[in-house]
C-alpha cells in the first residue's frame, strides 16, 4: 500500500489565504469550484513543478493530469520554452513599442492554423471570446449569439447565465441556449430569429463538467459550418480548451470545417501568459476597427515563449503522441476499474479525457475514487476533462495505473 | 423589483409555513395555541392557498382551503404579501364569529415568528433563542428555495439545469431537510431523506447562522471543511443560486 499524503501546511496556507483572498482560493483552481471532495484528500497550494509532476507545500509529488487546466503541454519548466522564453527577458518584456516577435508570432500561428489569415494577441482565453464576440457583433450588426448548453467559454457577463450572481437580464438577453448535436434546433433558431443571429460559438466538441465529453455528431459541424455561411452569421470555434490537444491546425481542421474565428490560450505557450484570435480575412478590417486592448497584452516574453512551444509541438507532431499516451493510460484506467467490477467511463478525446465510474449515478463513488487517487499522487479531478502533457512516460502512465488500481481495491472494501 | 406571485408564495409556505416549526421548537408559541382545535385558511387569487391547522398545542399546514374554520382570502397577491409585512389588515370572509383567533392567537404567533426571524444581536446571545431563531430560519429558507426555484424567473432558470433527485441540507448534528428536484420542479421537505443524489452539509449550527446572515461565505467555508458538498456537485450549484435569491426576497 502506498504512503496516503499529508497537508497540514496546504491547511495553515488556506486559513491565511482566506484571511486576505476572497474564498481563499478562488476560481477554478479553488476548492469549492474544483469540486475537492472530500476536502481532505487534495492539496491545496503548489511548491514546484517540473515535467508530469507537481510538489505541493507539503513536499508531496503527484503526476498531474490537470496540467494547471490545460496550458503545460510539454511539460512544465519545458527546457526549449523557457530558453527562448529567458533570452527575450533578457532584451526586454513590456515595452513602450511592441517587439517585433509580436509579428514572428502571428505569421506562425498564420503559417500552423488551418483557418487562420491573421492572428490577434491577448491574455486569456475569455479575452479572445469576447473579442471573437464583440467581432461577430460588430461586423453582423447584429445582436443574437447561439450557444450549446454545457458550454464554457470565460467569465465575462455574455457567458454567464441570467442566475449568476452579479450577472443582469441584459448581459445575457440576447443568448440562446441550445442543446448540442441538435442540428434541428440550429435550423429552427435560424428560423425564428430569422437575419439577427451575429455569431455562433462553440468548443469543437462537448466538454462541459460533470457529465460524459460528446463527440459531434456525423456531419454537424458541416451543417452547422454551411446554415452560418447561408445566414451571414460568424461561426466562432473556442479552442481555448482543445487547442493543439487534436489537431496541430486547429480543433475545426481535425473535424473537417473551418471557422471564421477561432480562440486559443492555455497551451499557446506551455504556461507563459498569451492567448490569440485567429481569424478569416473577411473579419480583419473589423477587427483593426475595435477598441480592445490590455496593459500586458503586448509583452515580448510570452510571445517568444508562444513561438518555441508552437515550434516545437509542430515538431514532435504533439496532437498524435498525446492521444497515443491517452489512449494508454485511458486502456490501464478501464482494466483497472474493471478488476474490481467497476465500470469506468472515459470520454473525449484521449489528450483531454473525462473520467467517470458509471456504476454510481449520484458520483459519490466516483468522487470516493478519485480521492484515493488524488491521496496517493495522481492528480485528478472530479468533474473536469483532464490534460496529458508531452512528457508524460510510459513509467508514469504505469504508475498512475498502479495508484489507480490500489484507490478502485480501497473503495472495493469500503463498499463491500 | 421583487415578483409579487413568487413573494406570496415565500409568504404562504416559507414563512407562513414556518408556523408549524416554530410551535414545535418554541413553548411560548405552543402554549398560545395548546387550547386550539382550529383552521384557518389563505386564499390568495392566482396565488397560493393554503390552511394552518391547529390542534392543541401542535400544528401543520395543507395545501389549498377547502376544509378551514376560518378563511381570508385576498384579491391579489399584494395584499397577501401586505397582511405578512403588516400594511393590511385581513378580514375573515367565512367563521367571522372565530375573528377572535385571529387577533388573539394567530397575529401573536406572527409576532413571535417576526421575533424570531429578525432576530437582534442581543437576542442571539441567548443559547436557546439562538437554536430556535436557527432552526425555524433553516426551515424558512429551505423552503424558500423550493417555492423561488418554482415560482421566480431566474430561480426557475437555476432550477432547468437541476436534474431530478434529492439535494440533502444539513446542519450536522442538528437539522436536515431535502429538495427534490423532478423535471425542474421543486418541493421542499423538512425532513431527513432516505436517498439522496447530493448533499451540503453545514459543520455547526453556528456556522449555518452564520452563513445566513451573510457573515460567512461559502465558497470558502467549503475549503475551511466547515460546508461539505458531494455526490451530483450541478444540483448544488444550482440549488445554491437560487439560494442567493433568498435574501433578495427576504430581506
Amino acid at each position: 500500500m502506498r504512503k496516503i499524503n499529508d497537508y497540514t501546511k496546504s491547511r495553515d496556507f488556506f486559513a491565511r489565504a482566506a484571511n486576505v483572498i476572497p474564498s481563499g482560493i478562488y476560481g477554478h483552481q479553488g476548492p469549492a469550484e474544483g469540486c475537492y471532495v472530500p476536502i481532505e484528500a487534495f492539496p491545496f497550494f503548489s511548491e514546484k513543478a517540473k515535467g508530469s509532476y507537481i510538489w505541493d507545500v507539503d513536499g508531496n509529488r503527484f503526476i498531474d493530469y490537470m496540467c494547471a487546466y490545460g496550458p503545460n503541454i510539454l511539460g512544465y519548466n519545458d527546457p526549449d520554452v523557457d530558453e527562448a522564453a529567458a533570452k527575450q527577458r533578457e532584451k526586454g518584456d513590456c515595452i513602450t513599442f511592441p517587439s517585433t516577435k509580436m509579428i514572428e508570432f502571428a505569421e506562425l500561428l498564420v503559417d500552423t492554423v488551418a483557418s487562420a489569415d491573421w492572428a490577434f494577441f491577448a491574455k486569456n482565453g475569455n479575452d479572445v471570446t469576447t473579442m471573437a464576440i464583440m467581432a461577430s457583433r460588430a461586423y453582423t450588426k447584429r445582436k443574437k449569439i447561439i450557444f450549446f448548453k454545457g458550454y464554457y467559454h470565460g467569465v465575462s457577463p455574455w457567458t454567464q447565465k441570467i442566475d449568476y450572481s452579479g450577472i443582469i437580464e441584459e448581459d445575457v438577453c440576447n443568448n440562446i441556449y441550445l442543446d448540442w448535436n441538435d442540428f434541428n434546433a440550429v435550423e429552427e433558431a435560424f428560423e425564428k430569429y430569422k437575419g439577427q443571429i451575429a455569431a455562433v460559438i462553440s468548443q469543437p466538441y462537448m466538454h462541459g463538467n460533470f457529465k460524459d465529453n460528446e463527440m459531434p455528431a456525423k456531419d454537424f459541424w458541416q451543417k452547422v459550418r454551411k446554415i452560418c455561411t447561408e445566414n451571414g452569421t460568424v461561426l466562432v470555434v473556442d479552442d481555448v480548451r482543445a487547442g493543439f490537444r487534436m489537431d496541430i491546425a486547429g480543433s475545426d481542421h481535425y473535424f473537417g470545417f473551418e471557422a471564421d474565428l477561432i480562440c486559443f490560450c492555455k497551451a499557446l505557450a506551455n504556461g507563459y501568459n498569451v492567448s490569440a484570435l485567429c481569424g478569416k480575412e473577411f473579419l480583419k478590417s473589423t477587427v483593426s476597427g475595435m477598441s480592445y486592448t490590455g496593459s500586458y497584452w503586448l509583452s515580448a516574453v510570452p510571445f517568444a515563449a508562444g513561438i518555441a512551444c508552437i515550434n516545437k509541438l509542430k515538431k514532435i507532431d504533439a496532437p498524435k503522441i498525446l492521444i497515443e499516451k491517452g489512449a494508454k493510460l485511458k486502456n490501464g484506467l478501464i482494466e483497472a476499474g474493471k478488476k474490481y467490477g467497476y465500470d469506468l467511463r472515459v470520454t473525449g478525446l484521449e489528450s483531454l479525457f473525462y473520467l467517470r465510474i458509471a456504476d454510481d449515478p449520484t458520483l459519490m463513488l466516483h468522487q470516493e475514487w478519485i480521492a484515493e487517487c488524488v491521496k496517493r499522487g495522481v492528480f485528478f479531478t472530479n468533474h473536469h476533462n483532464h490534460f496529458i502533457n508531452a512528457s508524460l512516460t510510459d513509467e508514469d502512465i504505469k504508475e498512475t495505473v498502479e495508484i489507480a488500481d490500489e484507490a478502485f481495491s480501497v473503495i472495493k472494501n469500503r463498499h463491500s | 423589483m421583487k415578483d409579487q406571485k413568487t413573494l406570496a408564495y415565500i409568504n404562504m409556505f416559507a414563512i407562513l409555513g414556518s408556523i408549524p416549526k416554530l410551535c414545535k421548537e418554541c413553548k411560548e408559541a405552543r402554549d398560545l395555541i395548546k387550547d386550539d382545535k382550529i383552521s384557518l385558511g389563505f386564499s390568495v387569487k392566482n396565488g397560493p392557498q393554503a390552511t394552518l391547522v391547529f390542534d392543541k398545542g401542535s400544528c401543520y399546514m395543507v395545501e389549498g382551503v377547502k376544509k378551514c374554520n376560518i378563511k381570508l382570502c385576498f384579491s391579489t397577491c399584494e395584499k397577501f404579501n401586505g397582511m405578512i409585512d403588516g400594511t393590511v389588515t385581513p378580514i375573515p370572509r367565512k367563521g367571522l364569529l372565530k375573528v377572535m383567533f385571529l387577533l388573539k392567537k394567530f397575529m401573536p404567533l406572527t409576532d413571535i415568528l417576526s421575533k424570531y426571524l429578525r432576530a437582534t444581536e442581543e437576542d442571539l446571545k441567548d443559547k436557546e433563542f439562538f437554536n430556535i431563531s436557527t432552526l425555524v430560519m433553516f426551515n424558512v429558507i429551505t423552503e424558500a428555495m423550493a417555492q423561488i426555484g418554482n415560482h421566480d424567473r431566474v430561480g426557475k432558470a437555476s432550477a432547468s439545469y437541476i436534474t431530478d433527485g434529492n439535494v440533502k441540507i444539513e446542519i450536522t448534528g442538528s437539522e436536515s431537510a431535502y429538495i427534490t428536484a423532478k423535471d425542474h420542479i421543486l418541493t421542499a421537505y423538512h425532513t431527513t431523506p432516505d436517498t439522496f443524489t447530493s448533499y451540503m452539509s453545514f459543520e455547526s449550527i453556528e456556522l449555518a447562522r452564520d452563513l445566513f446572515d451573510g457573515k460567512v461565505n461559502a465558497v470558502a467555508a467549503v475549503g475551511l471543511g466547515q460546508v461539505r458538498v458531494g455526490g451530483m456537485i450541478s444540483m448544488v450549484d444550482n440549488v445554491n443560486r437560487i439560494l442567493d435569491r433568498v435574501s433578495y426576497y427576504l430581506a
